[in-house]
């Protein structure tokens, strides 16, 4: 019914109108019920979404993938829809031909081309003396990890609005809200479905205000206003270091789109994740340009993804609305460094040491951060850190380098969407009931009062902690699995093993944090807040059916998928994952020119065929050792936290004195000082400057200003007293001026 | 500059400040030094100027001319208004009387009778009317006493300077220098003075004869207008002291 | 040169020169509004003068005529002054120059006199003792021979 490229535009165009829609008529027409346009539209924009997953996995092309074992026709699928040229500024040439990209170390010098064009001519490379043509087209693109991506965030979005819904029930920015929720799904829609950087730069930056508006969204209380401003800034130094990754892959690369092109002469200008480049790993960059570009890539993504040292926005962004958190600091935006990651795998497969770094560093955030959340006291608060802590495992997963560990990544980007957005949305049916109060300190035993509730955030728990037969199990599982794949051998193996044991011992974090805020705000005697006895709200249907929604997708998401292994052989199948064997080896492309234009767009679909280089790996190998330890550390994590908060009193003494002893409860609560430290480094020499400036402004400037403006002042005081009034005088001043005529004219000599 | 030139200058400095002491000031005094450096300004003018055909012809002009810048600087610098005004009058027979010496003998006569009989006439009238006969404030101090002296002395000086200096110069306009006096007496100098200054004034300047009807007549009507809306009685401060108010006395 | 006119024509200006410097001094530095016309007067009698010298040495009637017309001017020129200083002298009371400065600039302060050293004593006015009409004079005994005044 609907064609692929019309999907790809619909599911973005959708929530941009009802965005548009809201805003226009929100304050005056639609007042209460501002949420229909934007419900309305991701409703139809997640049926979109799931049709074009439908279609991706039964299209032609794709189906013969199915075929296990059979090497000879293996083929990726994507599909590139291109609205408009939206700038195209051409280059310069020398001599007329080019020669080979420059820079040492690139090792992209002696390309020549190998035959697999078949007769057409080679794509030409940049020069470094000359620059090569600047296009940049709106190109959308459809293929299997966007559509995994497009689904995730369209199904979470609409249980967020329609949560809101009773959430945000009375609130003056009732419109306003639905405005901006529309204007980020839009963004982010864009965003995963973008085929070029400049495009997913541009998307990265508005999901970044979009980010901005709905934390700062109660914009009169200062700390909300302070925690927007804050993340956008942090932000802001990881979008750098994107944007120079971007310029650096331009000056490598050439080109700026993700696709192969097809100009108009019939030669290729091959993309920098296309086909053509993806035929050998030694058509991308390497040696330092490649671990720059890398590494400059994953700052973008640590600053989106809030991973060390660029985490600290995310705690200061609970200061927005609980959907926000749930939706975008949950379950979509910080998600976009962990999909920019694995969009660009290739760049990382060529340049081993980017991967460690990578790795290392999400190790080091899952570690860190669940340290943190053992000590705070803000329910939001400890979600928040436990969602850092996550994303450190999906970049862990994206720093192994191989494709399971691409895949599982991806899979725990889609798992954890659904337990934290629910676990959120849980924290704020919790605040909604309790009169705004979520310190858990001051809550407790609220089972009772809220059923629905507490059994939600109990599967929500079970997931994160990664209790089997959950959601969070079988992804965390997929994680330690490819973890422990590339400990066995190959390159720095004792990085990797290390890593393992680390990612153990955090789940083991995860468990216990998870369920110590569990217990406290559940379990145990019932103690409410006062200002919550004064107003007793029933939790809405608006709010609990999401929730609902949520726990059975946790729990059977997870399972389905991984019993039928079809997400991996899914995601198997986007170009770039292909690429890369076990080990980073290649296959040799083929390309075919598909000729059918559908309604003005233009399409590339691209088959491969494979070499018979190496085998296919089985996914299914060493995953019950694996599995038998990872559910011993959640256990063990349940365990400590049932003795610390549910069992006898003095075991939380014993057990928190030790912590305490070791020193590791103050560096917890002070969340590991980092903001502190940012304040030293960062804020005070900026405000000095801020405040020189200022100074320099109004004293230095201003005053020049006024003094020109006192010139005339003056000299009219200066003047001034000529006027007397006197007439003797005025006509005293009338002689002395005709006699120093009468001497000057008797001087020069009349 | 030339001796003459550097007399007139002494002359035209040292009569500057003689008029300047001899203006009504704050501090009073200095009235004979200022008559004193007059007498010398005058003296060494008189020096520099050259000297006429005969000696009659030089001492009358002398006279006549002293006379009307005494009796002007007298008119200019003394304290009582009234004082002022007659020596006024008497400068002004002295212009007359140096009409008469160059030979313009309607101007002199129509001088004396309509500036002297009538316009000084009115000046003295307003001045019965509402003058303090010199014991007002306003008329013992003098405004900018020494810069209008400086500037007066400074004209003065260059204009005598110029005009000396100019006449003995070689560029002098030779259509004029070379007029014989015969031809002075059948114009200028011609007996029947008053025809020719009546073929003039109604030949060549009729025009400017009408204009000046014309001129007296608004000059009439507006005066008359200015002053026919006076509110009440004049005031002043014979008519407000209760003592000198009315008349002489009776009795 | 020697019928002096040039000698003549010299002196003249200049006599005309300083009274028309004499007449500025005057309109410049009096504060009596009437003695500031009278200097105007005086300059325009000094210019009177360099007019009919010119006149003279030119052989033109031209210098006279314009001297005829100037009297008619200063004419007019004084009957419209005076009435206008009368209308002044109504409204002060006074006929001194610096009670008008109402032309001066807002921040410009009023001139204001500072005070004379000296103050001249108030005479009581001397009226003219007149014998009365119709009445023959007391004549002291010892006068009958002759007076020393009427």
């Amino acid at each position: 019914m609907f064609s692929i490229p019309s999907l790809a535009i619909l599911i973005p165009a959708l929530p941009l109108a009802a965005a548009l829609v809201t805003a226009a008529f929100g304050p005056r027409v639609l007042r209460g019920r501002s949420h229909v346009p934007v419900i309305t539209a991701l409703a139809l924009a997640f049926v979109a979404s799931a049709i074009l997953l439908g279609r991706i996995a039964t299209s032609p092309d794709f189906r013969s993938l199915q075929d296990f074992g059979s090497l000879e026709t293996r083929h990726g699928y994507q599909r590139i829809v291109t609205l408009w040229t939206w700038a195209a500024v051409p280059g310069m040439e020398i001599g007329g031909r080019r020669s080979e990209v420059g820079g040492e170390g690139s090792g992209l010098r002696g390309q020549v081309c190998d035959g697999a064009f078949s007769g057409r001519a080679c794509p030409p490379l940049p020069t470094p003396n000359a620059s090569p043509d600047f296009r940049v087209t709106i190109a959308l693109r459809a293929d299997p990890l966007t559509a995994v991506m497009l689904v995730t965030v369209t199904f979470v979005s609409l249980l967020v609005a329609v949560y809101s819904v009773g959430y945000m029930h009375g609130d003056p920015g009732y419109w306003r809200f639905f405005t901006y929720i529309g204007l980020f799904v839009f963004s982010m829609t864009m965003l995963v479905s973008a085929s070029n950087f400049v495009l997913l730069y541009a998307f990265w930056e508005a999901v970044g205000l979009c980010s901005y508006l709905l934390i700062g969204f109660w914009y009169q209380k200062p700390e909300a206003a302070a925690a927007g401003k804050k993340a956008f800034l942090v932000n802001r130094v990881g979008d750098f270091g994107f944007a120079l990754g971007i310029f650096l892959i331009w000056t490598t690369y050439g080109t700026l789109d993700f696709h192969d092109t097809m100009t108009g002469s019939g030669v290729v200008s091959p993309g920098v994740l296309g086909e053509w480049r993806l035929a050998e790993p030694g058509r991308f960059a390497g040696g330092t340009v490649g671990t720059a570009i890398c590494l400059l890539l994953l700052l973008g993504a640590c600053g989106k993804s809030a991973q060390l040292p660029l985490h600290v926005w995310l705690p200061d962004a609970m200061e927005g609305p609980t959907p926000v958190s749930a939706l975008i600091h949950a379950a979509t935006m910080v998600t976009a460094g962990v999909y920019m990651l694995a969009r660009c795998g290739p760049l990382f497969a060529v340049s081993p040491d980017a991967q460690y770094v990578v790795a290392a560093v999400g190790g080091l955030t899952a570690l860190v951060a669940a340290v943190i959340a053992f000590t705070q006291n803000d329910l939001k608060r400890i979600l928040a850190y436990s969602t850092i802590s996550q994303l450190g495992y999906m970049f862990l997963a994206m720093g192994v380098g191989t494709a399971s560990g691409t895949v599982a990544g991806m899979f725990h980007l889609v798992t954890h969407a659904f337990f934290k957005g629910l676990l959120f949305l849980g924290a704020g049916s919790v605040m909604h009931a309790m009169a705004g109060v979520i310190d858990i300190r001051r809550l407790g035993g609220l089972r009772r009062r809220m059923p629905v509730t507490c059994v939600t955030f109990l599967i929500g728990s079970l997931a994160l902690a990664g209790v089997v037969p959950l959601a969070g199990f079988w992804s965390k599982d997929a994680i330690l699995a490819a973890l422990h794949e590339r400990a066995s051998g190959g390159q720095a193996a004792a990085f990797y093993q290390g890593l393992y044991w680390l990612a153990l011992a955090t789940a083991a974090m995860t468990a216990f944090y998870a369920f110590r805020a569990f217990f406290i705000v559940f379990l145990g005697p019932e103690k409410v807040p006062p200002e919550a006895e004064e107003h007793p709200e029933k939790t809405s249907p608006w709010m609990a059916v999401p929730l609902v929604l949520l726990a059975v997708a946790t729990i059977d998401v997870g399972m389905r998928l991984e019993r039928t292994g079809s997400l991996e052989r899914f995601l198997e199948r986007a170009p770039g994952e292909e690429g890369r064997g076990e080990k980073g080896e290649g296959r040799v492309w083929q390309m075919r020119r598909d000729g059918d234009a559908e309604r003005g767009a233009v399409a590339i679909q691209a088959s491969f065929s494979p070499s018979p280089l190496s085998p296919l790996p089985s996914p299914h190998s060493p995953h019950l050792q694996i599995a038998l330890w990872s559910t011993i550390a959640s256990v063990a994590g349940i365990a400590l936290a049932w003795l610390m908060y549910l069992g006898p009193p003095g075991a939380k003494r014993r057990l928190g004195g030790w912590m305490e002893a070791v020193g590791l409860y103050r560096l917890s609560a002070g969340k590991f000082y980092f903001d502190q430290v940012y304040e030293v480094l960062v804020v005070w020499p900026l405000q000095g400057v801020a405040s020189a400036a200022a100074w320099l402004d109004r004293v230095v400037i201003d005053g020049l200003v006024d003094l020109v403006g006192t010139a005339p002042r003056a000299v009219g005081a200066l003047l001034r007293p000529t006027q007397g009034g006197l007439i003797p005088i005025y006509a005293l001043a009338m002689i002395v001026g005709v006699l120093v005529l009468l001497g000057t004219l008797l001087a020069s000599g009349l | 500059m030339t001796d003459p030139h550097r007399i007139l200058l002494a002359a035209a400095v040292l009569g500057g400040m003689a008029v300047w002491l001899l203006l009504p000031r704050r501090k009073g005094g200095g009235i004979a030094l200022g008559g004193a450096l007059g007498a010398v300004s005058l003296g060494l003018t008189a020096a520099a100027l050259p000297g006429l055909a005969d000696w009659l012809a030089q001492s009358l002009f002398w006279l006549l001319g002293g006379m009307t810048v005494v009796s002007a600087a007298w008119a200019v610098t003394l304290r009582n208004p009234v004082y002022c005004a007659i020596w006024f009058g008497m400068s002004l027979l002295g212009v007359s009387g140096l009409f008469f010496f160059q030979g313009a003998q309607f101007l002199a006569v129509a001088t004396v009778v309509v500036y002297a009989g009538a316009i000084l006439v009115m000046f003295l009238f307003i001045l019965m009317l509402a003058s303090a006969s010199g014991r007002a404030r306003y008329d013992r101090v003098s405004l900018e006493g020494l810069l209008s002296a400086a500037c007066a002395a400074f004209l003065v000086g260059v204009l005598s300077i110029a005009v000396t200096g100019s006449l003995h110069s070689p560029k002098l306009d030779s259509s004029s220098a070379g007029i014989p006096q015969a031809q002075r007496q059948q114009g200028v100098l011609a007996a029947e003075h008053t025809k020719q200054i009546g073929r003039q004034l109604f030949g060549r300047y009729l025009v400017a004869v009408e204009v000046a009807g014309t001129l007296l007549l608004a000059a009439l009507v507006g005066a008359a207008v200015i002053v026919g809306h006076a509110r009440g009685p004049l005031v002043g401060p014979r008519a407000t002291d209760p003592e000198t108010a009315g008349g002489p006395r009776h009795g | 040169m020697a019928d002096g006119e040039l000698e003549l024509l010299n002196g003249y200006l200049v006599v005309g020169a300083i009274l028309f410097g004499l007449g500025m001094v005057g309109f410049l530095s009096r504060r009596n509004m009437i003695t500031v016309f009278l200097a105007a007067e005086i300059m325009l009698q000094g210019i009177s003068l360099s007019l009919t010298a010119w006149g003279r040495y030119h052989n033109d009637f031209g210098g006279q005529m314009l001297a005829l017309l100037m009297i008619a001017v200063a004419a007019c020129e004084a009957a419209v002054a005076l009435a206008l200083v009368l209308m002044l002298y109504q409204r002060k009371g006074s006929l001194d120059l610096f009670l008008w400065q109402d032309l001066r600039e807002e921040s410009v302060p009023r001139h204001i006199d500072r005070e004379l050293p000296e103050a001249l004593p108030e005479e009581p006015p001397a009226w003219p003792r007149l014998t009365p009409a119709g009445l023959s004079p007391e004549i002291p005994p010892e006068q009958t021979g002759y007076r020393p005044h009427v």
